[in-house]
């Protein structure tokens, strides 16, 4: 039976036609579809979303996804990374057709993240170096911590709700004045970056540390190692730590734009 | 230092299902015009919370947010008056046809005590703290600690399941209370609370 629709993994940047093999999700075979310089990488599907009640089942298609994207960008050079689960109703035609239309704004953005990777930042601190250096910077708390220890219980148990309020906003602000801090010395190694306060997931050796900041940037191949530069000289500050992680593709970065 | 190329799971379905090249399908149709199927298996793989952390549902939870604030009311304080504590718990209604227990938010201000409702934000109890006395009492039933509040106006009872820290906190705010008045209560020889 003819597959009638086409699960899209990326877009690239290549104007010859290629095949990936049976690396696709479920070993499905990936190939490319061109229109002129520009590719989309794809496979033969039903058209219907890949959907189970399998959670393995599912975390082994992202996984399978992802590592055709890795692929991909071995062969071609940064691409556009698609979403999980984007799939083209129609057949080759379809996708070539889709191409030509929107040539221009696929093409514009694989020539902008040319060179470049996805590279992620976490800069982690020790908890305690940080209530240190807010207890440093404020003498009220300080004052605040003395007369707990002299108080009476009732009126230390109220002192100790205001200290503990009060430790944390300053934390936060804190926090919010280093993250910017870091943020200012990376901004001009990068050429986009979004910063975010969360992180989907903490390694172990970081589990006791407070998170400052997550940083998303796209990094110029060249511009890779004088960031690893300056990331290390963070590291090596008294109470903090970097995790630097890359090259992914663009995730992060790709803006596909209605033209109406 | 050089990157990593460590990445688990979870950062891995971040990226594919949160990230990429098309977040949500309508957008890609409207720039492709071609039909374009893009049910992901987000709700599947990331729990209700996962969601709403990584934006998922954004939209809704942002709606809902503001439809709470925008309920949330605030207890009318008097000038330079400060809630010092707060804990849920309940109030004794006696008076009417139907005895029950009313619950709300107990807040210990630097002058009252006051039984909070947050929607629709009404106070259904208060008293200052001055000339209030406060006693334990064996309470009615076994899940239920309970103390009654006696002040120049009458008396009533209150339940709490955080007793121990609510009179605590009550000490405190009456000493601090004390300590702001001391000359008159001194001089009257009453004292604002009593345990």
């Amino acid at each position: 039976m003819v597959k009638e629709a086409r699960y899209l993994y990326s877009v690239a940047r290549t104007g010859h036609d290629a095949m990936l093999g049976s690396i696709g999700i479920e070993k499905n075979n990936v190939y490319i579809i061109t229109y002129k310089d520009i590719a989309a990488i794809v496979h033969a599907c039903d058209a219907k979303p890949y959907k189970t009640e399998d959670k393995k089942l599912a975390e082994g298609w992202v996984l399978e996804h992802s590592y055709v994207i890795d692929q991909a960008t071995k062969m071609f050079g940064t691409v556009l990374p698609f979403s999980f689960d984007v799939i083209i109703k129609g057949n080759d035609d379809a996708v070539k057709d889709w191409l030509c239309r929107d040539y221009e704004n696929l093409a514009g953005e694989l020539i902008r993240v040319r060179g470049t990777a996805e590279y992620s930042i976490q800069i982690y601190c020790d908890h305690a170096y940080l209530e240190n250096l807010v207890y440093s910077k404020n003498q009220e708390l300080v004052d605040l911590k003395n007369s707990i220890e002299k108080g009476s219980k009732g009126k230390a148990y109220l002192l100790k709700r205001d200290l503990d309020m009060k430790l944390k906003n300053l934390t936060y602000s804190e926090t919010g004045r280093l993250a910017d801090r870091f943020c200012t010395e990376i901004k001009p190694l990068v050429k986009e970056l979004k910063v975010s306060g969360r992180t989907s997931w903490t390694p172990e050796k970081y589990k006791e540390k407070k998170l400052l900041a997550t940083y998303s940037c796209l990094v110029s191949d060249e511009a890779v190692k004088k960031l690893g530069e300056v990331l290390e000289e963070i590291n090596c500050k008294e109470g903090f730590f970097v995790r630097f992680t890359g090259p992914w593709a663009p995730f992060s970065f790709v803006r596909l734009q209605e033209t109406g | 230092m050089n990157p990593e190329r460590e990445s688990c799971l979870v950062e891995v379905l971040d990226r594919l299902l949160n990230k990429g090249a098309v977040l949500n399908a309508d957008l890609i149709i409207s720039v492709a015009g071609i039909p374009l199927i893009g049910v992901t298996l987000k709700a599947m793989i990331a729990g209700m919370e996962t969601m709403l952390e990584y934006g998922i549902m954004e939209d809704w939870d942002k709606s809902s947010r503001e439809l709470y604030a925008s309920q949330e009311t605030h207890i009318p304080l008097f000038p330079g008056e400060q809630v010092l504590y707060k804990a849920f718990g309940y109030l004794r209604e006696d008076e009417g046809l139907i005895k029950c227990w009313v619950p709300g938010i107990w807040n210990i201000t630097s002058q009252r005590i006051i039984l909070w409702i947050k929607t629709p934000g009404k106070v259904l109890f208060e008293t200052p703290l001055e000339n209030l006395r406060v006693l334990r009492v064996p309470a009615s039933h076994e899940v239920r600690k309970e103390l009654e509040l006696i002040y120049p106006e009458g008396r009533t009872r209150i339940s709490l399941s955080e007793r121990d820290e609510f009179e605590e906190a009550l000490a405190g705010a009456a000493e601090a209370t004390n300590a702001m008045k001391r000359s008159e209560i001194c001089e009257s020889g009453q004292l604002p609370y009593q345990i």
